[in-house]
């Protein structure tokens, strides 16, 4: 009798265990980390929102099927294209060549430039200052900030940080000099927290170019993308964009005179 | 003969086991469709050295503060100024009742920087400290707990001090009973010093992190990281075997 419970309750569990493998739906898995407002985030009911998610949806009108987005973390994001996961990532990545080693990218759709979010008691001015043995740098894992850090600025103490609002509040608290994130970013930081920061927004870099990552080797998925950006772009997509999501910002990059995202 | 039929069972069985669980994870590898290639850590030996290390530094580090705390907390508990005990049962409630992730944040961006403790380090080594001494002071408490009433009436009747008492007493009694839960803290400790990573305390899961993100090899770096901690924590469980037979042995004539 003991036997008999024993094999159902094993044969219970390996029926759950293969209802686990269903078959593919055709739908359009897209990965993107859902921390970098107002690009990719969620709203209050939690659900994925943003110009990312926007194009998302758009991308997946283009080619007739439904979209769904999946929340990873920023260095979760290529090894699941590798792995499968998800079809392709929209997650404001900047194309870079040790990227473009383990993915594909589309062609460029945006391009952004680093910027500095600096403590208001620091001595730094510009970039080069960071380069200092007494200067603290805070960024985040993984992103071109980090890379940049580690490129140029052998001499200060980097402290790579999981998530952005660390980053910031190091940066608020005196605990760093410097935050390197992107332009969009360290502004509304810097008008969030007016008393404790100063932005150094010009550009001390060439753009870097944000680009939607396949699999690699995923020919057939990177031209129906690269198509689709041509078609929007030409029929005001992206000004669209830009008009939902991004109006305020918009209009203080114009009057600082930087190149806006989408040009 | 018998006794070399059991020594053959027992290797077949460890052998079909390890096959089992390699073939499982192999399995799973060739369903992810995932090239291994354990020779990218290589070049990052140095920085996984250092991490490792730090590691190692900060665990022992609060390995004694916490058991400072710990100590402190058992005993406050039984203070007979009120304010004294209720705030040591609040503390041991209230950070084992809370994750470590929480209190990290909490303690340095806030309490940290409110009271000047800037030090990163010091402020890991404390918040970890913090946090393991809320469970050792509970381990205290039961070991302490545990020692019959009888044992100290005796201790008087022979004309123990009260210091001799806890010398002679007290403390091999308590190590006897609190040595086994006391090391799977310490290895608790190593654990939860990964959590660290996120205020950048430059330990091992953060190197990891740091290598992750530039390789994106995920399986290998994350497969070698709990190797490795898995050779800290098990050679403080070898270590603390060897430490559980001593206190028996002082302790037989129970």
């Amino acid at each position: 009798m003991k036997k008999f419970f024993v094999v159902l309750a094993v044969a219970l569990m390996a029926a759950v265990l293969f209802c686990g493998c269903t078959e593919k739906k055709d739908e359009l898995v897209v990965g993107m980390e859902l921390a970098y407002p107002p690009f990719e985030t969620k709203d209050e009911q939690g659900k994925p929102y943003g110009v990312s998610v926007a194009l998302a949806e758009a991308l997946g009108e283009y080619l007739g099927k439904p979209v769904r987005i999946e929340n990873i973390n920023w260095d979760g994001l290529i090894p699941s294209l590798e792995t499968g996961r998800v079809d392709l990532v929209i997650s404001s990545m900047t194309i870079t060549e040790e990227r473009a080693k383990t993915v594909d990218f589309s062609a460029p759709y945006a391009h952004a430039y680093l910027a500095l979010l600096v403590n208001k008691n620091s001595p730094v001015e510009k970039v080069e200052d960071l380069n200092h043995p007494e200067r603290i740098v805070a960024v985040k894992k993984g992103t071109t900030g980090h890379v940049y850090a580690q490129n140029h600025l052998q001499h200060a103490t980097i402290n790579a940080l999981s998530a952005e609002s660390a980053c910031v509040t190091e940066v608020i608290q005196g605990k760093a000099d410097a935050f390197i994130y992107d332009q969009l970013t360290i502004y509304r930081q810097n008008q969030a927290n007016p008393e404790n920061t100063r932005a150094v927004l010009i550009p001390f870099q060439e753009s870097e170019k944000w680009g939607i990552a396949v699999k690699k080797g995923n020919k057939k998925l990177l031209e129906q993308i690269n198509a689709f950006l041509k078609d929007f772009r030409a029929a005001g997509g992206f000004e669209k964009l830009t008009e939902l999501f991004l109006a305020e910002e918009k209009k203080t990059f114009d009057a600082l005179g930087f190149p806006w995202f989408f040009e | 003969m018998k006794k070399y039929t059991t020594c053959l069972k027992q290797i077949i069985s460890v052998v079909l086991v390890v096959i089992i669980l390699v073939g499982f994870v192999w399995i799973s590898l060739l369903r992810i469709n995932h090239r291994l290639d354990f020779t990218t850590l290589w070049g990052y030996r140095y920085r996984l050295w250092q991490g490792f290390k730090m590691t190692l530094i900060m665990a022992f580090a609060s390995l004694f503060v916490s058991l400072f705390i710990g100590s402190v907390a058992a005993v406050a508990q039984k203070a007979k100024f009120l304010t004294v005990s209720y705030l040591a049962k609040f503390y041991v409630q209230v950070i084992r009742g809370t994750p470590l992730l929480v209190q990290i944040f909490f303690f340095f961006y806030i309490i940290g920087t409110a009271w000047g403790v800037d030090n990163r380090y010091v402020a890991g080594v404390l918040i970890l400290s913090l946090f393991e001494g809320a469970y050792i002071a509970e381990i205290i408490r039961g070991g302490l707990e545990s020692i019959d009433r009888q044992q100290f009436e005796l201790a008087k009747a022979v004309g123990l001090t009260p210091a001799k008492t806890f010398r002679l007493v007290t403390f091999p009694l308590l190590m006897a009973r609190i040595l086994p839960a006391l090391t799977g803290q310490f290895a608790s400790i190593i654990k939860d010093s990964s959590l660290l990573s996120v205020i950048a305390i430059p330990e091992l899961t953060q190197i990891t992190q740091e290598i992750s993100a530039d390789n994106y090899r995920l399986f290998e770096n994350y497969f070698f990281l709990g190797l490795l901690y898995f050779v800290m924590t098990f050679t403080v469980s070898l270590i603390t075997r060897r430490l559980e037979r001593k206190y028996k042995h002082e302790n037989s004539s129970e």
